[in-house]
């Protein structure tokens, strides 16, 4: 095993690296830009390197920064995460010339799968099938295309992937600002200006299979995740195993997806994206080559700690345990925690968390990458948490999660809680009826809705009283955990950490 | 003391006489009721009433506040006076920080309800101002590839006439 491993990623997903390499004794190393200083995840790793400024491109995916940084600490790997640089089939590379192992796939894999035009290929060839699509630089003969598949499409980016710089179109009038749009968006976010087209699946379920491969030719699977519950392509609910899937059609994907690890000599944890059809047909998305924001669902199902299998693979290109030792049993759903208003068309907030209650209780787990006084930064995305929730059956993890959202309390910055509290209710939840367009299409305006109606009187009295009172302030800096770099740091009590603040009388002055 | 509160698209009045020893009456939007505060730790306030006591969380942040009342949020923004910019620049500001990618009118247009007027790009989404309701554009104060702070008016409309 690695004695020390770099983390080249923030927050939650940090955070969640760092437990594991603390369990296994291995040291680790967080790196930080300017606007993470002191952030949860500097503290819960043993050391923290500075590595530039607040703006990613110059910090977080500053490639040449963090090897230096990694070379300098005397880390043996580097873990990247999920997004940043997980994908940046440069950075793996440049990792392993540095004489470092890259806890994930080879670069040439990054690569072909990264490039959703030569992920198509590689699952044709190994006998996934994929939807019907075209590609192409002149938006004239993607036009053409589109006709020909039939409309709706969606234009995705080349580089994109996880729903981002992808959009529906539903007719021909549409499509040529749809393309400019995704065009300029994909630049500015990947790099690279190509896109894509796919025939739009309407009514599609989305179905994912962890993968896990030894890079020699050697690949099983730990079963499916299901995470149809998106809104604007990004996964909202996620949940293992599918409530929907017939066995049948759960070994037909299984293996098509090892078929497809095995077949690129997969090295590491990998997830293969599909869409499974109201008729249980089923079309390769894209394969990612990381680990995925709602591995924890695989995890509680299977318990199989998925950091430490992939640290197991990179330490000593075997799988750490055979296809028939990963067994499943009982049901477990995430909810992805954003720092998002939800009454206001989802935008994406900022501020301090000025006072956090995370949920706590028997089978529930909190993925966090925050706690109390930490600072929601403007210049990342926005998730600050996952609440995992674990039942023997579906309905009793529902139910779990149900009372896990309630309980949770962020004041400070405005989360999507009351949008996740009125989801996991809703009765086509429980029915497990939905599509990967549910939310717009039958959830969302009546949600809205509801969010438009006047809050209580009480709330009104409760923060008028708070105020004439003095309350309701959390007076001074909030004190932070530990300083980076404590052995083992974790966040302390937020309760002792919120500091003094006046105690008034509540009577007129 | 009378303050005002906005509440999504509602503005909201709460007038607050305090009768001593914690007690107040409390009128909302007009509705009168006797409440009892008591200063809990962490924020919370025991409110009685005649039904009964709630607790309330109420935690401040700059004029935003947060009340959770059971297992229910609310987020309320305290205003200071309405002004008449205020109102020609209502659902016009930038939605958070961000760099402007386009600007789609010019001062004197027309505009209909929902139409796109500037659109944003911040955490890698494009975020599209829409006109809040139909009028004439009075300014423009965005252009783009300008980076703009949350809050700041990216355009002016005339102000609503009677017709």
């Amino acid at each position: 095993m690695f004695s020390k491993v770099l983390i080249a990623n923030r927050g939650e997903i940090a955070c969640r690296i760092a437990a594991t390499l603390h369990e296994l004794g291995v040291r680790s190393v967080a790196i930080y830009s300017e606007a993470d200083r002191g952030a949860l995840h500097t503290r819960v790793c043993d050391e923290a390197q500075l590595v530039g400024p607040a703006e990613a491109a110059l910090s977080y995916l500053n490639v040449d920064a963090i090897v230096a940084a990694a070379k300098e600490r005397g880390a043996d790997a580097v873990h990247p995460g999920f997004g940043f640089l997980a994908e940046n089939a440069g950075f793996a590379a440049a990792v392993e010339a540095a004489g470092l192992v890259f806890i994930g796939p080879t670069p040439e894999q990054i690569r072909s799968m990264g490039d959703k035009r030569a992920a198509r290929a590689l699952a044709a060839r190994a006998g996934v099938p994929v939807v019907p699509g075209a590609e192409g630089e002149d938006a004239a003969a993607l036009a053409r295309a589109a006709k020909r598949i039939g409309y709706p499409v969606m234009v995705k980016a080349a580089l994109g992937g996880g729903g981002k710089g992808m959009r529906a179109v539903a007719s021909e009038p549409e499509l040529l600002e749809a393309i400019e749009s995704a065009q300029r968006l994909a630049r500015s976010a990947f790099g690279d200006a190509s896109v894509y087209l796919e025939k739009r699946l309407e009514r599609a379920r989305h179905v994912e299979v962890q993968v896990l491969g030894d890079g020699r030719g050697e690949a099983l699977h730990l079963f499916e995740r299901e995470c149809s519950l998106q809104r604007r392509h990004q996964k909202v609910l996620e949940e293992a195993p599918s409530a929907t899937l017939s066995a049948a059609t759960r070994e037909a994907m299984t293996a098509a997806a090892v078929t497809l690890a095995r077949a690129v000599r997969y090295r590491g944890a990998g997830t293969v994206e599909m869409l499974l059809g109201a008729d249980g047909s089923f079309h390769f998305l894209e394969m990612n080559t990381r680990l995925q924001v709602e591995h924890p669902v695989t995890e509680f199902i299977t318990g199989i700690d998925l950091v430490r299998a992939q640290l197991h693979v990179a330490a000593t290109g075997t799988l750490p345990f055979t296809q028939a030792q990963v067994r499943r049993h009982g049901h477990a759903i995430e909810a992805r925690i954003y720092a998002e208003d939800a009454a206001r068309g989802f935008l994406p907030q900022a501020g301090t968390a000025l006072r956090v209650r995370w949920p706590h209780g028997p089978f529930t787990r909190v993925d966090r990458g925050i706690e109390a006084g930490d600072e929601v930064t403007v210049h990342y995305d926005p998730m600050l948490a996952k609440v995992i929730a674990y039942g023997s059956d579906r309905a009793a993890a529902l139910a779990r999660l149900a009372g896990a959202l309630d309980s949770m309390r962020i004041h400070g910055v405005v989360t999507n809680q009351a949008f996740l509290r009125a989801l996991v209710r809703a009765p086509d939840v429980a029915a497990a009826r939905f599509d990967t367009e549910w939310i717009e299409r039958e959830f969302l305006a009546a949600f809205e809705e509801r969010m438009r109606e006047p809050a209580p009187e009480l709330a009104l009295a409760a923060a008028a009283i708070a105020e004439a009172a003095g309350e309701g302030r959390v007076r001074g800096r909030p004190a932070r955990g530990a300083a980076p770099g404590a052995p083992g740091a974790v966040a302390s009590d937020p309760f002792a950490t919120l500091g003094p603040w006046r105690h008034p009388g509540l009577g007129p002055a | 003391m009378k303050t005002t509160w906005r509440d999504g698209d509602r503005l909201r009045s709460v007038e607050l006489s305090p009768q001593g020893g914690g007690r107040f009456r409390v009128s909302v939007d007009g509705v009168e009721r006797d409440l009892r505060a008591e200063s809990l730790e962490d924020g919370r306030l025991r409110l009685t009433g005649p039904g009964g006591d709630v607790v309330a969380e109420v935690t401040a942040a700059g004029s935003r506040w947060f009340v959770r009342l059971g297992s229910e949020e609310y987020v309320l923004d305290r205003e200071a006076r309405v002004s008449s910019r205020a109102a020609a620049t209502a659902g016009l500001e930038a939605p958070m920080n961000g760099v402007v990618t386009r600007v789609l009118v010019e001062p004197d247009d027309e505009v209909k309800r929902g139409q796109p007027l500037v659109a944003l790009e911040a955490m890698k989404m494009e975020h599209v101002i829409r006109a809040p309701r139909d009028g004439r554009v009075r300014a423009v104060h965005a252009a783009p590839g300008a980076m703009v702070q949350g809050g700041t008016a990216l355009l002016e409309l005339h102000p609503e006439t009677a017709a």
